[in-house]
């Protein structure tokens, strides 16, 4: 169990500089999900209430729109000059090779969180009161790690193959359906009021819905990337 | 919700019956034709 | 040439003949609903359908633990087949289910409990196959469709658990002691015509899969000259 852990860390700093070098592209990426964000705007048009009734929706697909770019390129990178195939040479588990992947793409798509927040906050017109900025980050971290584990799998996965940029959403949202109304349903609660206290609950399922992918993750991994 | 009887919808039953015959039938003929080429090709080689 | 008809043919002419029957049960002779009418009538064939389909995806996920498990090409080929039947199966139901709403709801559909989740696994099957589909020249095509199976089929209940906290209009199952043995008898023959003709298209696909794989994997020639007769 140490083993992997130790492995997990070790790998997950070189996720970590790699995706500190490639900086420009997180800023890219943030770009896409603030375009995403004005899109939905204009194509549910002018009506403030709707916007803002559906302000948690909206982010929640703009950070899934987001993560399908993110995690794209978090494989590309190690096909490219077949980093991957060298670290499985090493006595190295997949396990940790998986979470170390997927813990640095759940950093990356937390480090979306302010900016895309942000701007929501001003397009839709929400109000975010501080005492609830605590628990809404919360809740992005957990919606980011729900797409995180499932996401790094399924890159892990097309990224062997062709029309990779197709197959990966096409895979993964349908996956990703209970994270993307759990953590829709929460953050709607956070923004607009929960009279009924239901944010528990949702939060506690979109807890259980990450548990359950990322252990699954970690087992069904080494059977995507290691030789038959 | 205010109970009663839904007069007619025989349409909507003969719909649903008539799609579902089709594409099983469907189904049993894409199956059958591949069946087939996969065995015009054995048999060319 | 010696043509046997192959066992799993005999499993579909029965398949063929009970849904007649039960379709003709259903349609004629039980009785319309108290409160549905005539349009109660899609239940004889919309309920076996989603057993069958369900059926079938867990036979598919079966088949992708074996397929890891072991790496026989026998298991890859059920996946496939159980996949793709699951697939059709589940889109037929979709169209089924489309209709009766209609008809008793008014509305084509509604994002329910059941139809999120069955539409849900239409598409993470569809994610399938269209994985395997585009991993056609991989070696790894057996191992990387059978982790997607297994992840579509472990998500379903999750889908199903996190929708079914939202208010559900589906029809709650009415168990068959409270209902006409009419009603019972047609939807039994129904089911179990389905089920048998799930098993032949399960069958059928899994012995074209493991022909097309022999066929890929025939490198050299059939005939070598050695075996060859040659009449001068």
């Amino acid at each position: 169990m140490s083993a992997i852990r130790s492995q997990t860390l070790t790998l997950l700093a070189k996720d970590l500089r790699l995706e500190w070098r490639a900086k420009a592209r997180l800023v890219a990426v943030g770009v896409f999900g603030l375009l995403a964000l004005v899109v939905f705007s204009i194509a549910v048009g002018p009506d403030s209430k709707a916007l803002t009734a559906g302000a948690a929706g909206f982010l929640v697909i703009a950070l899934l729109l987001s993560s399908t770019l993110a995690l794209a390129e978090s494989f590309r990178i190690e096909h490219e000059r077949r980093a991957l195939e060298g670290i499985l040479l090493l006595p190295v588990r997949s396990g940790a090779v998986f979470y170390s992947k997927a813990i640095a793409n759940t950093l990356t798509l937390a480090m979306l969180a302010p900016g895309l927040s942000l701007f929501g906050v001003v397009l839709y017109g929400v109000e975010l009161r501080p005492a609830e900025i605590g628990s809404f980050f919360t809740l992005w971290l957990l919606a980011a790690a729900g797409l995180a584990a499932p996401g790094t799998l399924y890159a892990a996965m097309t990224s062997q193959l062709r029309s990779r940029d197709v197959l990966l959403p096409l895979l993964l949202f349908p996956l990703v359906v209970p994270v993307l109304m759990a953590s829709c349903k929460a953050m709607t609660l956070v923004l607009a009021g929960d009279p009924m206290g239901q944010l528990r609950s949702w939060s506690l399922l979109l807890l259980c819905f990450d548990l359950i992918y990322w252990s699954l993750g970690g087992i069904l991994f080494p059977y995507v990337i290691e030789e038959g | 919700m205010t109970e009663g009887v839904i007069v007619g919808g025989w349409g909507f039953v003969v719909a649903a019956y008539c799609i579902t015959a089709v594409g099983l039938v469907a189904y049993a003929w894409s199956l059958h034709r591949r069946t087939q080429q996969q065995q015009a090709r054995k048999d060319k080689s | 040439m010696n043509r046997r008809i192959a066992p799993e043919h005999w499993v579909g002419l029965a398949a063929v003949v009970l849904i007649l029957t039960g379709s003709t049960l259903g349609l004629f002779v039980a009785p319309a609903e108290r409160h549905m009418g005539e349009v109660q009538r899609i239940m004889y064939v919309h309920v076996p359908t989603a057993w069958s389909a369900l059926l079938c995806f867990t036979c598919a996920f079966i088949a992708a633990i074996g397929s890891l498990w072991t790496g026989r090409e026998r298991w890859d080929a059920t996946l496939v087949g159980a996949a793709e039947a699951g697939v059709v199966l589940n889109a037929l139901l979709l169209v089924q289910g489309s209709l009766w709403g209609r008809a008793t709801w008014g509305v084509w559909w509604d994002w329910d409990v059941r139809l999120t989740t069955s539409l849900v696994l239409l598409l993470l099957f569809i994610g399938v196959l269209s994985l395997r589909s585009f991993a056609s020249g991989s070696d790894r095509r057996a191992s990387l469709t059978a982790v997607a199976a297994i992840v579509a089929y472990v998500d379903v209940p999750l889908v199903y658990f996190c929708v079914r906290w939202w208010r559900s209009l589906h029809q709650i199952q009415s168990s068959p002691a409270t209902v006409d043995p009419l009603m019972v008898l047609p939807m039994r023959v129904n089911a179990i015509a389905m089920a048998l003709l799930s098993t032949w298209f399960i069958v059928r696909r899994a012995r074209l899969e493991l022909a097309r794989r022999r066929a890929n994997e025939t490198a050299l020639p059939d005939r070598l000259p050695l075996n060859e007769v040659h009449h001068d």
